[in-house]
Formats: structure tokens, sequence, C-alpha cells
């Protein structure tokens, strides 16, 4: 067979060096083609991940068995010699990002499964690679201030589950640096600065959110055939709303990531929700990151104490008293109590005519009051049982009001109650009191004292962003509700409005450790009528207007998008078949009972549709038996399309 | 130190004398009779033999527990209902209702909620308290002294002991009337730990019905016209306990196909908009996947309901339409002129502290544009009130539809779990009963209940209930004897309406008073007061009951046995047969033979006031005009306080200090 000469650019040259040309026939195969180029280099390294990439073709040598007459490639082949793993700049769901080595050879689905198991995300064929929406032209000056993460130099392994220490994985552990990375993927970040949210791109409408759903990676090509260069921004995101086998003990990067990735959707309105569930979400986050500060490791606080042990401890403590006596003794254990003159106001009551003095005393789930200290022996004007009562605030803290506003359940109704504190010190003492009774627990409930700090450290929020705002140092006690809402609520209120609303909303939630709050603030995310949809603008068949086709972890909507109502819904269980016309990018859907669709996709190419039914297919199929082997071949059989087949 | 180990020492020793006392005596001759008695009375006699098997049903350990225990946790705890309770009105006009009762066929009398009588005697006397379990013997007394340790730990048994004591003592608990559809009714202990499904289980025994899935506990409300079946994971003394003390309510035992609906025929709900007819044919694999989805995942998926509904507006008359849209957060309605974008929603309410309830025959009440309403509410609210929100749909199905996503809402992940619990108890039955079915031949269909209301106010005692509360009643009030049940008796007896509106009969039965010091007094005072008429009738009613007399034989071991018995109010004599002949009271009674039963029922009624003894005192005096009044004022008026405190019922002065620990422990428990 003739010789002829095949130059090959070898990019560890450098970009200026020119190719290196070696003579080789048709009959050489790919491994003898790398051998003799490795030689002329004379250059002495590990050249293990280098392969061939053939540039006018857009695809890689990797089979070195073949010949250069099997692949086709002729003397004006352009091939470039270089590392199938390189460099990305990944941006995580909470915002920060990561540089580290991919696999740019193998496909995107086989890339995300290295990149999970090396950030030790389990179930990594729920994530996938987005390109990120361009920025602005602030780039630069962003650019300089963030600060990237270097992983590049962990060492690849092949190993399908990494080997853990500490409960991390073994290459976290080499240095002080990876391990405050590992913190970094398994802590939650702090709620973002209100500025930064407003800055943030936030899709305006469902034709917004359907373009950034255009821009998934194709799971069965490779990043380079997808145009993606080195040291390129992607965005790691979960894309299929299906979580399966969720764990807070394996998962503790996963559960994180995908908080944060649903903080992010919330506040920056990519789901909608309420004014209610925004606030809840609002007092979740406040919780979670409070909670994370004290508690770095997820951890569930193992609270509930022994109230008999403790009764015994503070008896027997008492008892090796020696010269208690009985009465003191009981003085001790006796529940706390709190006494102080309040004010009190009934407006249904004809009898008292705005605030009234007396002297209150909260004992157990109730609330006492008398004339007077001197007369709190005796008989009370009336006492009021708080149990499953609703308890609101009415506070201003510049205008010094402390107001505690009290819904009192009886057989014929709700009494209202307004009880007025003179200060801070002793509004958050009754409040927290208030709200402990309301749901049957007395002060001796260990949740008082941090019951009382939490209503201290929002009176504090209150005080320091309202007069001067932005200038507050941003110290945890002084954090701004606004962090904790979309900007369509910084318009709407004020900080310190929405302080007693997400504290309203806090005093459910304050109780739960850091994994149970991760875990509601997700399962309240999930139960929103809109969770799971991802969209795109398609044409149906016959039809002469664009649609919003919603594509959802069991269903899909068809929603007219001038109104936004859902039109149609179509169950995956009721689908018998899905085709694709790849010539005239059409997607065919039957369903039992006869009903066809059909449409063509505007916004993204019909792959993504396609990938996005036949992954959410796949991810139905996974069960609990086989779920430590993950059925590549399946998935690449549902998602594949023509060049699969 | 060495007196508070003296202390325990002799508290745990007498507790032991009590429960041991009470054990032997109780158990063989007391019980029983009156038993027999009460039962037949509350039932109706329908059937003497049942009513026997029902006392043995009811877990007469329980109410012998109950008798033993500290009257005074009882009393703490009564001092807490109480307040809920507040409303002092008595238990309806029950006197003549009960003869009818029995003459009809029971089930009528059942059914028909105008029998007061009835409904009366159901009335939940509850009794809280007490200790029950035997106390393991007292911790082996000190082997060796010497050892400060061993000491300690010792002194850690006792104490341990006498707070766990102090913690059975605490749990309420409430005699129920279940009515059945057949009209029948059963009488269960119900304990405030209990839920409903073990309550259902519980019937299932007596009734041997199929154990279906769809028998429920429902409650239903008269002046309401509400009707909600409860949850079975829900307990159900508390929700009974929001029931005023002349409350109509009732709990009835009936099959409820809308129930578990949603866990049969998960499409209607999940998939209304669709065309009815494909969800008839529905796949059992298609709903089993539905299931999964929504109730199975990390998250509990609520049927994403949005329609038309009419909403009477807050104490408006008028019925307005709005456009509601159920979220698991809440229901929402689309403010006019917006969308329906969530972020417009305005927020209706939210589940937390409402219950959905159906409402009945709302066309003819609150000219409702139709009959398929539901309504939410606060469970205490038991009265028409602007605080409750009524929602009128346009069909059964809607109105299902609601109340169900609403209920998936509210209680979540819970549902499911209870319905596969139910599934459960139904499939093992289907076992059980194929052996047993043919015996059981009284109620394999219909056996459905009806609970009276019970007040939860009766809780504090003793006193009311006929059938179990009898039993518990004389246990109880034997240390307390008085006050209580003699009390309750008089308002009825004459005037029903006029007990009703005296709050004060329901003072008088507090029994905790047994513990208390202040009983003796009152002894002397009761002389005069034994108000004639009443005590009279009541009388009659009591030596029937005799059997008391022993649990008056335990108490003679206690310190102030038999003079307390003597000199408290009238009600005493009546649970001891005994002790009455020394009260001049006594003879009158015979004239009522009907009234008895109704005396209980109304005792039963009255329990609310806190005062303990003394009180009944007082509501005596008030019904009848006679000096008694004046007399009574001193003990029961300051009471209310020191009755919390005065505990110590075991014995004299340990007595005082073992209250003041219950007390101060239980403030340390409610943690």
């Amino acid at each position: 067979m003739a010789a002829w000469d095949l130059s090959v650019t070898v990019e560890d040259l450098g970009s200026d060096a020119p190719p290196v040309t070696i003579s080789v026939d048709s009959g050489l195969h790919v491994g003898g083609v790398i051998l003799k180029l490795v030689e002329k280099t004379q250059i002495k390294r590990d050249w293990s991940d280098h392969a061939l990439w053939w540039e006018q073709k857009q695809r890689w040598l990797l089979r070195t068995a073949w010949t250069l007459d099997k692949y086709g490639i002729h003397a004006d082949a352009r091939l470039v010699f270089m590392p199938q793993h390189k460099p990305l700049k990944l941006g995580l769901p909470n915002g920060i990002t990561l540089r580290l080595r991919a696999c740019f050879s193998s496909s995107v689905f086989q890339t995300v499964m290295g990149i999970c198991r090396m950030l030790n995300i389990r179930h990594p064929e729920e994530l996938s690679l987005l390109q990120p929406v361009e920025e602005k032209k602030k780039k630069k000056d962003k650019n300089s201030a963030e600060e990237i993460y270097d992983l590049t130099e962990v060492p690849l392994s092949s190993a399908s589950r990494p080997c853990l220490y500490n409960g991390m994985p073994a290459h976290f552990a080499d240095s002080p640096q990876m391990e405050a990375i590992y913190k970094m993927l398994s802590v939650t970040q702090p709620p973002p600065a209100p500025e930064v949210i407003a800055k943030q791109y936030r899709a305006a409408s469902v034709v917004d959110k359907a373009h950034i759903h255009g821009r998934w990676l194709d799971s069965s090509r490779c990043l380079l055939q997808q145009g993606i260069q080195e040291n390129s921004r992607l965005w790691l995101r979960f894309k299929y709303f299906a979580f399966y086998d969720m764990e807070p003990k394996y998962d503790v990067v996963r559960l994180t990531q995908l908080y944060e990735q649903a903080r992010w959707a919330i506040l920056l309105e990519d789901i909608d929700c309420t004014e209610e569930e925004m606030m809840l979400f609002g007092a979740l986050q406040y919780h979670i990151s409070k909670v994370s500060q004290s508690e770095p490791q997820m951890l569930s606080s193992s609270a509930a104490m022994d109230d008999l042990e403790t009764a015994l401890q503070s008896l027997e403590v008492k008892m090796e008293g020696e010269s208690s006596s009985a009465s003191e003794m009981l003085e001790n254990m006796t529940a706390p109590e709190l006494n102080d003159y309040l004010k009190i106001f009934r407006p249904k009551r004809m009898t008292l005519k705005g605030y009234k003095q007396y002297w209150f005393k909260f004992q157990d789930t109730s609330i006492s009051y008398f004339k007077s200290k001197e007369e709190s022996i005796g008989e009370p004007i009336q006492q009021i049982n708080l149990k499953g009562c609703e308890v609101a605030p009415d506070v201003n803290v510049t205008a010094q009001k402390f107001l505690i506003r009290l819904l009192i359940p009886a057989p014929e109704g709700m009494n209202e109650v307004y009880l007025r504190c003179e200060n801070e010190q002793q509004y958050a003492q009754w409040m927290a009191g208030c709200r402990l009774a309301s749901k049957g627990k007395s002060l001796a409930d260990s949740s008082f004292q941090s019951e009382i700090q939490s209503i201290r450290s929002f009176l504090a929020m209150q005080k320091t962003s309202s007069g001067t705002h932005g200038n507050a140092p941003a110290n945890d006690e002084s954090l701004n509700t606004h962090s904790l809402v979309s900007p369509r609520y910084h318009k709407k209120y004020k900080a310190k409005q929405l302080t007693p609303r997400i504290l309203d909303a806090y005093q459910n939630v304050a109780q739960l450790s850091l994994t149970d709050a991760v875990m509601r603030f997700l399962q309240i995310w999930q139960a929103l009528p809109d969770f799971g949809l991802s969209y795109v603008v398609v044409r149906f068949k016959g039809s002469r207007k664009d649609e919003v086709l919603g594509i959802g972890p069991n269903r899909l909507i068809r929603i007219d998008l001038a109104v936004g109502d859902v039109v149609k819904t179509w169950r995956y269980n009721n689908m018998k078949q899905w085709n694709v016309n790849w010539d005239i990018r059409q997607v065919a859907i039957e369903f039992e009972g006869n009903i066809n669709i059909a449409f063509a996709c505007v916004t993204a190419d019909c792959k993504i549709v396609h990938e996005f039914i036949g992954g959410y297919i796949f991810m139905s199929t996974r069960s609990r038996a086989k779920s430590d082997t993950l059925n590549e071949e399946l998935f690449h059989k549902l998602t594949g399309g023509h060049d699969a087949l | 130190m060495d007196d508070i180990d003296a202390m325990f020492s002799d508290l745990l020793g007498e507790m032991d004398l009590l429960t041991q006392s009470l054990g032997q005596e109780s158990v063989p001759p007391a019980p029983l009779p009156s038993a027999d008695k009460e039962v037949s009375y509350s039932i109706g006699y329908t059937d003497l033999n049942e009513s026997l098997n029902e006392l043995e049903d009811c877990d007469l350990d329980a109410l012998m527990a109950d008798l033993v225990a500290d009257l005074n946790a009882t009393e703490v705890k009564f001092a807490a209902q109480k307040e809920v309770l507040k409303v002092p009105s008595l238990p309806p006009p029950d006197l003549p209702p009960p003869p009818k009762g029995l003459s009809t066929d029971p089930a009528s009398s059942l059914a028909s909620p105008a029998s007061p009588a009835s409904s009366a005697s159901s009335n939940v006397s509850t009794s809280a308290s007490s200790t029950a379990s035997p106390l393991p013997p007292p911790p082996p007394q000190v082997s060796k002294p010497t050892k400060e340790e061993m000491e300690a730990h010792i002194k850690a048994d006792k104490i341990k002991l006498a707070l766990e004591k102090l913690k059975e003592a605490k749990v309420k608990k409430l005699v129920v009337k279940v009515l059945m559809n057949d009209g029948s009714s059963k009488t269960l202990m119900v304990d405030e730990r209990q839920t409903v499904r073990e309550v259902l289980d519980n019937l299932f025994e007596k009734t041997h019905c199929d154990c279906n899935v769809d028998w429920s506990l429902v409650e239903t409300n008269p002046d309401l016209q509400l009707e909600r079946t409860f949850e079975d994971h829900e307990n159900l003394v508390e929700p009974l306990s929001a029931w005023t003390r002349d409350s109509e309510n009732k709990v009835l035992f009936q099959e409820r196909g809308e129930k578990y609906e949603v866990f049969k025929n998960p499409q209607n709900f999940y998939l209304w908009k669709k065309d009815k007819n494909t969800l008839k044919d529905m796949k059992d694999k298609d709903k089993e996947l539905l299931i999964q989805e929504n109730f199975c995942g990390t998250s509990i998926i609520v049927p994403d309901l949005e329609g038309v509904i009419h909403l009477k507006e807050d104490g408006k008359k008028s019925w307005k339409p709005r456009l509601f849209q159920l979220r698991a957060s809440g229901i929402y309605y689309v403010p006019k002129g917006k969308t329906k974008s969530s972020r417009d929603l305005i927020c209706f309410v939210q589940f937390d502290n409402v219950n959905v309830y159906y409402g009945k025959d709302f066309k003819g009440k609150y000219k409702a544009p139709t009959d398929f309403c539901f309504f939410l509410k606060h469970p205490q609210i038991q009265k028409e009130s602007q605080y409750i929100k009524y929602l009128c749909c346009d069909d059964a199905w809607s109105m299902n539809l609601w109340v169900t996503g609403i209920r998936i809402a509210k209680y979540g992940a819970s549902l499911y779990e209870s319905y596969k619990t139910a599934e459960k108890a139904a499939v093992s039955s289907v076992w059980t009963n194929r052996s047993s079915s043919t015996p059981s031949s009284s109620n394999p269909s219909t056996p459905s209940p009806t609970i009276k209301a019970k007040s939860p106010s009766q809780a504090n005692g003793h006193a009311p209930k006929p059938q179990q509360g009898p039993v518990s009643v004389d246990f109880g009030n034997v240390p307390p004897p008085p006050p209580p049940p003699p009390l309750s008796v008089f308002p009825h007896p004459t005037p029903s309406l006029p007990a009703k509106g005296s709050s004060k009969p329901a003072a008088p039965q507090r029994h905790l008073p047994t513990n208390f010091p202040p009983p003796p007094p009152a002894t002397d005072l009761l002389p005069p007061p034994p108000p004639p008429p009443n005590e009279d009738d009541a009388l009659e009613a009591p030596p029937d009951f005799l059997p008391p007399p022993p649990p008056a034989v335990g108490f003679g071991s206690l310190p102030p046995p038999p003079s307390f018995n003597s000199p408290p109010l009238p009600p005493p004599p009546v649970s001891f047969g005994g002790v009455d002949q020394s009260l001049p009271p006594p003879p009158p009674d015979p004239g009522f033979l009907p009234p008895p039963p109704p005396m209980f029922t109304g005792a039963g009624a009255p329990p609310p006031p806190p005062p303990p003894p003394p009180p009944a005192a007082v509501p005596g005096a008030a019904m009848r005009p006679s000096g008694s009044v004046k007399k009574m004022p001193p003990a029961p008026p300051k009471r209310t306080t020191p009755s919390l405190q005065g505990g110590g019922g075991g014995g004299g002065g340990g007595g005082d200090f073992m209250s003041e620990l219950m007390l101060a422990m239980n403030k340390k428990r409610v943690v």
C-alpha cells in the first residue's frame, strides 16, 4: 500500500506550532498512527488520555484498531491530537463556578456521570448540562470578582463509586482547600443579596422559559461535537424532575444542590407560587441558612428531651442541696411563668374601650389577668387558654409598637384579643409564649428560648433594614428579608413589612432540623402545580399559531400561549408510541384511544423534546432492585434518536 | 433529706395500699351490680345480656385505675379542660325522654336527637385519671443503706415511680356513646392516646361487621347541621373535647364510601377534568400508578381543583360565586379582573387551623343555591359564627372533589397510611368473620353507632355517665363522694331548663374534692344543705346502686374516709348506698322511678365548673333556696386555686406534699 503523509496538530505543542507530519498508509490502524505521532514529538509523558479528533467530520477516532481506511481518512483530513479530558467551567445550581476536567470525547450522558462521580452526586441521569444564558456586558468586572473553585487536579478515576473518606470522596480529603470545596458543595449558600437576585436573568414569560430549555446539550453526543471548547462555561442542572431514592444520608451534595436549584427557581420566579407560599419559602430559607451555620454537617438534631429524665434530674439536684426545704424545691421545679403588666384590648367587648392595663400571668398554656400584681393571688379577671388559637404579630419597631393579636377559638367563634407590650424584650417573651401555647406547648418547652431568639432576630432585621438600607453591614443578625423572596416582592413590600409575614410562616418550621427543613422546602416546591414542567414552544400539526408544550415527569400538557390556560393533558402511561421524523423535524405521538398528535418544535431542537420524553420514560423504569447500575443502554435507546438506531 | 425520703416512702406505701384495696374490693362486688342497672338505663334495656357484655368490654381495669388514680391529677386536667368547656349549660332536659327511649325501639330513641334524655345519659363521663397499674412493688428497699449512691438510686427510683403514676394519672378518658345504624348504641371508654383507628377496631370486635374500609366514626352537630368523618389517625378524644356540655352532637358508626374513595378511584380526583366515561373504565394498573405518583413520592400531590363555588361571605346572607383553586398550601381565589396566575391568587384559607365539614340541608337553613355544601371552621367552634366559611358547590360530585382534596392537602401522607391500615384490617377480618359471622346475627350489616355528645366537661369527672359512668363514678366519687352526682341530679329532676341555666350545678360535679381537705369542713356545713327535693329523687336511684359501698370501704383506709362521705353533699348518698342513710335527704328520693337515669345524665352534664366539692354544694343551694346556700359559700368559692394544689389524696401530710409535687411535675412534663 502506498504511503502518504498525514499531518496532525498536536495540541500540547502549542497553538502556534505547525502540524506534525507523519508517513502512513491506509492500512495503518489508529493506534499505530498515535504511536508514530508520539515518537515523532519526542516528548515523554503520559499520553494515555490523548486521542485523535477529526475536525472536518467532527468526530473522535477512538477505535484504535480501526484502520485509516475504515475511518475513511485521507491525506486532506485535519486531525488533532489532544487529551480527551479538558477543563471546563461548570456553574453549579448554587451559583458557584467550579473548574474541573470533564470528558470531551464521550457522550454528554457519560460526561455528566463522570462529573457527578467526582462531586459525589448520586443518580447522574437526572442531571445534564445546559448552555448558560449569555451574560451582559458587565461580565468583565463580575468575572474578576468571581471565585472559581479548582478541581482540575483531581485524578480521573473510572471507578463507578468513589471510595469515601469521612463521608466524602477520598479526593476531597487531600487538602484543606479540597475540603473547603466539598463544604461548598454540601452546605447551602447564604441567602444572596437582593441586588444579586435583581441582577440575575429572569424569564419573564413562558416563551422565555422555553428558550432556556432549548439550551440543553444533546446527551448522546460529546461536548466537542456540540461546539464546547476547553474552558467553556456550562451549567450543571437537574433536568429530569423525578428524583429517585432521595436519601439524606448518602445524598448530601445532591440534596444541597437540588435545594439550591429549587431556591433559585423560586427567587427568580422560574416557577410561580402564591404570596403565602413565597413567605413560607422565605421562612424556610431563613431557617436553613441559620441552622446550617450552626450545624454544618447535615445532621438531624436529636432534640427530643426526655422530660421525665430532666424532671428527675432537677429533683435530684434539689435534693442534694442540704438545706433545701420541700417548698423551695418545689419552687425550683415549678414550670416557668411569665408575670408582667401588659395592656389588653378586646375589640368586640363594649366594656373595654382602648387598652387597659392589667397584671398578666402566663402559665402553662394560659394567660390570666388581674387588676394588679397585689391581687394576683386571687381569682383572675379572666383566664384565656391559648391552645389552638391563632397568633399574629403587629409590630413596628421604630414606632415602638409591640402588639400581639390573638384569635382565640371558642364554641361561638373566634375571640379577638390584643396584647400590648412595652418593649422588645417583653414582646419577644410573651410572643414566644403565645406561639408555643397555640400549639399546645407550655413555657417549659425546650423550644421556648429559641423561639424568643428567633423573634428577636426578626425584630433586629426590621430595625436594620428600615433606615440604613444598603449601608448596614451584612452580619447574619441583620439579614435583609428581601434576600428571601423574589424581586416582585421587593417592589411590593418594604423589608420591614416582609419581616412579620415571614416570621409568621417561620413559626411553623422553626423546629425543623436542617435536613428536614431542606426536605420540606423541596416538598413544597414539588407540590406546586407547575412543578417539573419544562416548556417548549411548538406548532401543532394543523394549527396556525404557536403553542406551548409543557413536559412534566408524568405528562405532557398543551398550553394556550395567549391565555396561559392548560388546554389538554396527556399522560405518559397512556402513550403507545412516539416517533420523530428527523427530516421534517416533527414529533408524532400516539396515545391510547386513537389519539394522535404531531408538532414541530420552534424554540428547541426536536431532539431535545425527544430526549425529554424518552428520558422521563427512562426515569420511570428505574426500580429499587437495580438502582445501583444505571441502564445506560436503555437510556440511549429511549433518547438517542436516529443516531442510536 | 430524711423528711423527703420518708414522705416518699409514705406516699408510695399509701398508693400501694390504695391500689390493693381498690383492686380487691371494687372488682368483685361493687362494679357488677351497679353496672347492670346503669347499663340498662343507657341502653334502653335493649338487651340485658348485651349490656352486661358491654360492661365487660369496657375495660374494668381501666375504670378501676381511674378510681385509684390520683384525684389531684384529675383536677389539674379538669381545670384545663374546663376552660375550654366553659359553657355551663346542662345537658338537655333528659328526664322525660329516657323512659321513652326505653319503651321505644332502642334504635329510634337513639336516632332521634330529640330524645334528650338519652343523649344526656349518654354524655360522656370522663374520668381522668388515674393510674392504674398496680404499682410495681416499691423499689427494693435500701439493701445497703450505708452508701449514698444507693440511697440516691433508690430515691431516683421512687421518684420515677411517682412520676410514672402521675403521668398515667394525667391521661384523659372519655366514655363515648356511639350510635349504630340500627339505632342501637355502643358505649366505649376512649383514652386520649387512642386513635380513631383503634376505636374502630374496638367497634369491629363488638359489632361483628364486615370491617371494610368504609366504616367510619362520624361527628354530627345539629346546631350547625354538620357532619364530619373523623380521620383514622386522629385522636378521638381531642375533637370530642371541643363539644360543649349541652351539645347535641353525636358520634355515629357508619359506612362512608367517600372516606377512602380517592384510593379506590383516584382518577376521579386527579383526572377530574377528563371525560367521565373514560374515568369509569380506568384500568387498575393506571389507578395504581396514579396513587404511586401522588401519594408515594417525596411530596404528596394535591388534586389541582379549580372551579366556581358559591361563597357565603362573612356574616352576609347572600352567596356569591367565585373562582377557587385548591393548592397544597390552601384554597385561593382569583380576584376580579386578574388572571389565574399563581402570583395573583388571593389566599382564602389555609388548613392549619380548620377542619372541613359537610353541611346538611343548607338550602333550607342558609338559602344556599344547592344542598351540596361544605364548610371550614376551627374545630372548637360549635355555634354559628362569622368565622365559619361556608361554600356551596353545584353538585355532589364537585363537593366530594373539594372536600377530599382539602383532606389530602391537610392530612397528606397520613391519609394514605390510614387507608393501608384500614385495608389490612378489612382483609384480616374477612377471615375471622367467616368463622364467626354466623353467630353474630345482631348487627352484621348495620352496625352503626351514634355517639352522643360526651361533654368533655364531664371528663372531670365522674358523675355523669350512666353506663360506664356509674362504675367510674362510684369509684371516683368515693373519695369526693358527695357533690357531683347528686347535684347534677337535682337540677334535672325539677325544671330541666333551670338546671341548664344554672351553670353552677356543673361545679358541684367536680369530684376533685376527694383529695382535698375541704370536704371535711364541707361536711359540717352540709347538714343543713340537704336540698330536700332533689336529693329525694336522687336517693331513689342510689339504692339501686348500692354497689358503691365497696369503694367506700377502700376509702375507709384513707384517713378521712367515712366522715367525709356522710358530710358531703347529697350526691354522696346516691353513690354510697350505705352512707346515704346518715343523710336526711335519702328518704324522699323514692318518688322518682324514671328519673334516676336522667339524674345521671344530668350529673354528667354539669361537670364543667372547676371548683370541686364546695361548688357542688353551691349549685344545690342555687337550685333550692334552702339555707344550704349560705353554708356552701365558704368552702367552694376560694377553691379554685387551692383545688389544684390540693392534690395529695393519699395520706395526710404526705398527700399535700405529693400534690404539690405532682403539680410541679405536671408543669415540667407539659413540655
